[in-house]
């Protein structure tokens, strides 16, 4: 039987401490990583990453894109102690291909809803930006999907982050070779980088959340459609290294509608209802990942970022609003994931 | 035409041109420019920034993104074209086996988006399109063609990659299928009918895209495809839109409705 204290945090603990247990039985889905481990134990520079403290991760249950969702939104922002004021904020949702059957991307009432909540918490800026990987004419997935709209209404700019000017940023880990990556200065000069991957499983990586969704940072007219070396370099791997050059400050994941099974593009939409808002990428994709039936540990680049790059451990993620217990789904895994389902 | 105005009006003072307005000058916009305008300033800013290997491109640390085959088109020097051709032939993609999941025929290559990766539709259609522009007719263009063969997507058309993926058909995207058609065109293969009757489907479905409805507008009319001159004319309403679009839509846009096609005509 779980406990309650007074905020719910212990049983949300539990909740944590049980999705978490479920996959070291699983184990081997990163064995790339684990040579890449056994060749340098810890491929990053310690002073770039000193050991993850505290997170802080809040849970909206939220069953319709049609409620508002720009006072929850702000009201999860604030519960995990997010100060934005005088910030210019990028907000970078998930935008990757338009099937109107499905949920492949961050819904735009969402986004527009955390520019709102944002501009009210005191940014001094919110841009919303993104580099789709498979379709080069990125404004027809910006006006199909319907986030063009979203952001007239509330006259947000968008910034497709394949064609923004681009810096070089060295890698301070070591899960690629690729020694640095060109990435737009969108997002190497926004004061807060906001992640906002839709929920989702994925069927190279296992999940997309917060981390992978740092792969649209990358951008395509220098690394092409899809971003191919980074395929090169080991998905897990890649992943590891953009979200620690990326390094988001915030992320929201929308998790109202997901999908489950194969994809990033060809799954189904499933209802989950909810919306996972933390200040660690890595503690928030935790959250997110049991939330949706999966084991975080069996996910093999989020189980290598728990150890340089964010919070993985349950006592250590303070999590807020509703019980994530509540929330429980069950999502079909991606091919080739069966083993990291906790359902 | 007022497009053709904007698209020179972000001509940079160096004669290339950035991938959105006041942005430094990259070769691919600068590329497209060239061929779209006739531009003899960004065909000289292009020879310019070819390396001694013959190359045009971006390089980013380790990683080298290859744009020699539309700058070979756009270029005037022949020895800078025939220097370009000769790193088109030298620099196919890598060969990889063949997969359940990613099934292909691993004995083709193609070309590749950045050095010393796996081929994929465009970059293999501007390569095509190059080789077969500058009279090129060896095998690596049989095997660039083969490769578009074997990428079609079930029922017609290209996707960005693959025709399947963990048993799943992909879908044609208008945009690659409008230049892998450019590419293609002249030739008596199958495929070419068939995406180009498949284009002609598709394409009022992605037009909210200039970039898509410039490609689709250029292909058919490259093919002479019945439906050329109605997605001439969508395409000529978005006057205003190709005036705030990046600079590979804006020259397409320009491309597609001026005489920029002859330059990339296989005669």
């Amino acid at each position: 039987m779980h406990h309650h204290d007074e905020h719910g945090a212990v049983d949300r603990r539990t909740f944590l401490r049980g999705a978490v247990a479920a996959g070291v039985a699983v184990g081997a889905v990163g064995v790339g990583l684990g040579v890449r481990r056994a060749l340098e134990p810890e491929p990053w520079d310690e002073a770039a990453f000193p050991p993850p403290g505290d997170a802080h991760v809040a849970v909206l249950a939220a069953s319709s894109y049609d409620a508002d969702l720009a006072g929850p939104v702000e009201d999860a922002l604030r519960q995990i102690g997010a100060d934005v004021r005088g910030a210019s904020v990028l907000l970078k949702p998930n935008l990757v291909e338009f099937d109107p059957g499905t949920s492949i991307n961050t819904d735009p009432r969402i986004v527009a809803a955390a520019v709102l909540a944002f501009r009210r918490m005191g940014a001094a800026s919110v841009t919303v930006g993104e580099g789709p990987g498979h379709r080069r004419d990125t404004m027809f997935v910006v006006e199909r999907s319907g986030l063009g709209d979203a952001l007239r209404a509330v006259e947000a700019p968008f910034v497709d982050l394949n064609l923004d000017a681009v810096e070089p940023v060295p890698l301070r880990s070591r899960y690629t070779r690729l020694g640095e990556l060109w990435l737009p200065t969108s997002v190497t000069r926004a004061d807060v980088v906001v992640s906002m991957p839709k929920m989702k499983t994925h069927h190279w990586a296992g999940v997309t959340l917060s981390l992978k969704n740092c792969f649209g940072c990358v951008p395509s007219r220098v690394y092409g459609w899809p971003k191919n070396v980074l395929h090169y370099h080991g998905v897990q791997q890649s992943i590891l290294d953009v979200a620690a050059a990326v390094r988001p400050d915030l992320a929201i994941v929308d998790g109202i509608v997901a999908m489950e099974g194969n994809g990033p593009i060809s799954g189904e939409p499933v209802p989950v209802g909810a919306i996972v808002v933390g200040d660690d990428p890595v503690a928030t994709d935790v959250v997110a990942a049991s939330i949706m039936g999966v084991d975080p540990a069996a996910i093999a680049y989020l189980d290598e970022a728990a150890r340089f790059l964010g919070q993985a451990d349950p006592e250590r993620i303070d999590t807020r609003g509703e019980d994530p217990s509540r929330l429980q789904a069950s999502l079909a895994p991606a091919p080739g994931f069966d083993g990291a389902a906790t359902g | 035409m007022p497009a053709t105005d904007d698209l020179a009006a972000r001509r940079n003072p160096d004669g290339g041109y950035g991938p959105v307005p006041r942005a430094g000058s990259e070769p691919e916009p600068t590329a497209l420019a060239a061929l779209a305008l006739d531009d003899d300033a960004a065909a000289s800013w292009l020879e310019a920034a070819q390396g001694d290997d013959g190359s045009v491109g971006m390089r980013a640390g380790a990683v080298f993104r290859d744009v020699t085959a539309p700058a070979v088109l756009a270029m005037r020097d022949p020895a800078a074209q025939r220097a370009g051709v000769g790193w088109i032939l030298a620099s196919r993609a890598r060969a990889e086996p063949s997969t359940d999941a990613l099934p292909h025929d691993p004995a083709l290559r193609g070309w590749a988006w950045t050095s010393d990766t796996f081929g994929w539709a465009e970059p293999t259609a501007w390569s095509v399109l190059a080789l077969r522009v500058m009279g090129h007719d060896g095998p690596e263009v049989d095997d660039g063609i083969a490769v578009l063969r074997d990428r079609a997507c079930v029922g017609g058309g290209w996707n960005y990659g693959n025709r399947i993926v963990l048993d799943e058909e992909l879908p044609p995207f208008v945009q690659t299928t409008g230049i892998a058609l450019i590419a293609l065109h002249g030739l008596d293969e199958p495929m070419v009918a068939t995406a180009a009757d498949r284009l002609a489907t598709i394409w009022p479905h992605e037009a909210d895209g200039l970039l898509s409805l410039a490609l689709a507008a250029a292909a058919l009319r490259t093919i002479g495809h019945r439906s050329a001159a109605e997605v001439a004319r969508r395409l000529g309403e978005r006057q205003a839109a190709a005036a705030d679009a990046d600079t590979i839509a804006l020259a397409w846009f320009v491309i597609a409705l001026g005489d920029g096609l002859e330059r990339l005509a296989v005669t």
